[in-house]
């Protein structure tokens, strides 16, 4: 075959800018037919979530479930300084014909900032901390937190969960911040009652939480800026940091640590004060590939929960000290089992645009058992939908294994108004 | 002397011919240029994102960016709002130069993300807004040349040659076109490490706001595929009180937009 001719390419070199001037001249014209339509910014936000769960059991077999869920936020500023916020969900679920709701009352607070860099809030306030992605030993008022389990997944986890009624106070300066709040106690114990404020769970004892951050170099670099936490009840004082780092333009790195003087969950348990400094931390890393892929892979420690000899002797003792084990650490949403390992994939417009790909493995790395999950979520203008897979994974009375569920099923049609 | 001036004339023609480039500063053009898009003053404004593929509307998305000049850097610290679609409502972005933080108040997580994670949504192309380019770019003068502008009118424009001081910015190469006369951007192409074209951006509908005249529409073609097309329109231009000190990640779970 003969080479191309000079002219052939001095043509082709012409066509070239021609054709992107075409595309251009294109895209100029679709700019020219879009419509002049602004969207006003709104004071709330309301979901409705139609969800079927089908579940495979390890033991005895139980119905098929659906559930409808109601969330809604209000979040309005009046007379300039102040700002009322709302938040609730409500949970309604049906089984085997028997019928179950649960009210989350998340937040319900009000607002003030009689300056610019100073603000107050008194009422239920859901604040959370924690660098970490799917454990936070700083996130100190998780403990209760959780009244209605729709999804494993930590985003849900932290959207599902109850507020503290607490005050709090937040004072600013240029590049740092320093904020306190006091949760006294209003109740003995949780309620399982549908439309209960649940205070028993929410604010089952004094406690206070003191959070300082300070950026340690010029303005505009956030990678010597960790958040100091200093929290207190009365089984326990802990210090806390979270830090994270930018490294090149597609990976963060993350610590998070919890350190103090404390019982394990074990002592907690058996009624035991067997408090000992112990040390939780989370750190990871998280990596964004072009092709809209991110991986994060994380390490979990929890210095109070029971290591491998301890979980060994729990697993093969007593089913009553094991189950109580279990739904202590549940309950404080600590680890089960002292080490684990998480590894997160998301991957946005997978194949087809607005389809997302998400799912993550928990790893415990004492017993070796697994959970996985895995989401495909279609995203409209308005309106998901989402198909959820979770299969745990272990030997028998294992972190996963000695869950009931051995695999669930759940579709999910969300409508955002 | 005949041979002489026979070899010397190009030369001082040429350098004639050559003294309007020489003449400008390429650096305080492209300064200038920024001042055009972005207030001098702490300010926000209303975008609006509608993106099209293959000539089709396929997304759109409302932000609400309150942003001001970093003392010390003159680089942009901006907080965006989602205003729609309707699930991403009231979530926060906080961006400062590289630094990004991410804020969404149901699940109240205030989590940091790298500029490759916030490259995945239609929020991206914010940034070729309110940027202050001067800030991270060396330029030099390219050429002087008529091009037609997003509105189809020809401009005499001079064409900025932009190299990136450091090489952790997002655009590592940007060819601008500056019209001659008033300063105002015309348009612009973004380039990769690899020398692959990013994005091409229009400046377009000039219109007076905040005190001059401004581009209230961005055109974006991507480079790779000339058929996504996002169109960014801004309104509600303001002068805001943007203090220095809401501009952390501390502040975002208490920020709520007048």
């Amino acid at each position: 075959m003969k080479h191309p001719g000079p002219w052939l390419l001095v043509a082709l070199g012409a066509l070239l800018p021609a054709a992107a001037m075409a595309d251009d001249d294109a895209a100029l014209q679709l700019a020219d037919r879009t419509a002049d339509r602004v969207e006003a910014a709104r004071d709330w936000r309301f979901l409705a979530e139609l969800a079927g769960a089908d579940a495979q059991y390890r033991f005895n077999d139980q119905p098929a479930e659906a559930r409808l869920s109601l969330d809604g936020r209000i979040d309005r500023r009046f007379h300039d300084d102040w700002r009322f916020v709302l938040a609730d969900r409500l949970d309604l679920r049906s089984s085997g014909g028997h019928q179950t709701s649960i009210n989350t009352l998340k937040e319900a607070y009000l607002g003030w900032q009689p300056d610019t860099d100073l603000l107050f809030d008194l009422g239920r306030i859901n604040t959370r901390y924690g660098a970490g992605f799917g454990y936070n030993p700083t996130d100190f008022f998780k403990v209760g937190a959780l009244r209605s389990v729709t999804s494993v997944n930590p985003a849900s986890l932290r959207e599902n969960r109850l507020g503290s009624v607490m005050l709090r106070g937040q004072t600013l300066w240029d590049g740092g911040s320093l904020t306190a709040m006091y949760s006294p106690k209003l109740a003995d114990t949780p309620s399982d009652d549908a439309f209960s404020l649940d205070l028993g769970a929410s604010n089952p004892q004094d406690r206070w939480l003191l959070t300082l951050s300070q950026s340690l170099c010029a303005s505009g670099c956030d990678n010597l800026n960790p958040q100091w936490l200093l929290y207190h009840d009365s089984d326990t004082t802990q210090l806390g940091l979270n830090w994270s780092v930018l490294l090149g333009d597609a990976t963060i790195v993350y610590v998070e640590w919890a350190g103090g003087r404390q019982p394990s969950v074990a002592g907690r348990v058996a009624g035991v004060d067997d408090s000992a400094f112990r040390n939780a931390v989370a750190t990871g890393l998280s990596w964004t590939a072009a092709t809209k892929l991110t991986l994060t892979l994380e390490y979990q420690y929890d210095g109070a929960a029971l290591d491998d000899a301890g979980w060994s002797a729990l697993r093969t003792g007593p089913v009553g000290p094991y189950l109580g084990y279990r739904q202590r650490a549940a309950q404080r949403q600590d680890l089960t089992t002292r080490h684990a390992a998480m590894l997160y994939a998301q991957w946005q417009d997978a194949l087809i645009p607005r389809v997302d790909l998400s799912g993550f493995v928990r790893q415990d790395l004492i017993d070796d058992s697994r959970l996985s999950w895995l989401e495909t979520r279609w995203r409209g203008d308005s309106t998901d939908i989402a198909l959820q897979w979770q299969y745990d994974a272990g030997d028998a009375r294992s972190n996963y294994g000695g869950l009931p569920q051995r695999q669930i099923w759940q579709a999910l049609l969300t409508h955002y108004f | 002397m005949r041979s002489n001036l026979r070899y010397l004339l190009p030369v001082l023609l040429g350098g004639l011919l050559a003294a309007p480039a020489l003449a400008v500063d390429a650096q305080a053009l492209l300064a200038a240029s920024d001042a055009v898009r972005n207030p001098d003053k702490p300010f926000g404004l209303t975008t609006t994102l509608v993106e099209y593929r293959n000539g089709k509307q396929t997304d759109t998305s409302t932000l609400a960016v309150y942003s001001r000049a970093d003392a010390n850097s003159g680089q942009f610290r901006s907080l965006l709002r989602f205003v729609a679609p309707a699930r991403d409502a009231d979530k926060l972005m906080l961006k400062s130069g590289n630094d990004l933080w991410f804020y969404d108040p149901a699940s109240k997580a205030t989590i940091r993300i790298s500029p490759q994670q916030r490259l995945l949504g239609q929020a991206a192309n914010g940034d070729v807004v309110t940027v202050n380019l001067a800030g991270d770019y060396s330029a030099s003068v390219a050429a002087e040349e008529d091009v037609s502008d997003g509105d189809k009118q020809q401009r005499h424009t001079y064409r900025l040659e932009l190299k990136a001081k450091t090489p952790d910015v997002t655009y590592h190469r940007i060819e601008m076109w500056i019209d001659a006369a008033n300063k105002q951007p015309v348009k612009a192409r973004f380039y990769a490490e690899s020398g692959s074209l990013l994005k091409t951006a229009y400046y377009r509908r000039y219109q007076s706001q905040l005190g001059t005249n401004r581009p209230t529409e961005t055109v974006i073609i991507d480079g790779l595929d000339p058929n996504w097309v996002t169109v960014m329109r801004f309104s509600g231009y303001a002068w805001r009180d943007v203090p220095e000190s809401w501009l952390q990640r501390d502040f975002l779970p208490r920020f709520k937009p007048q």
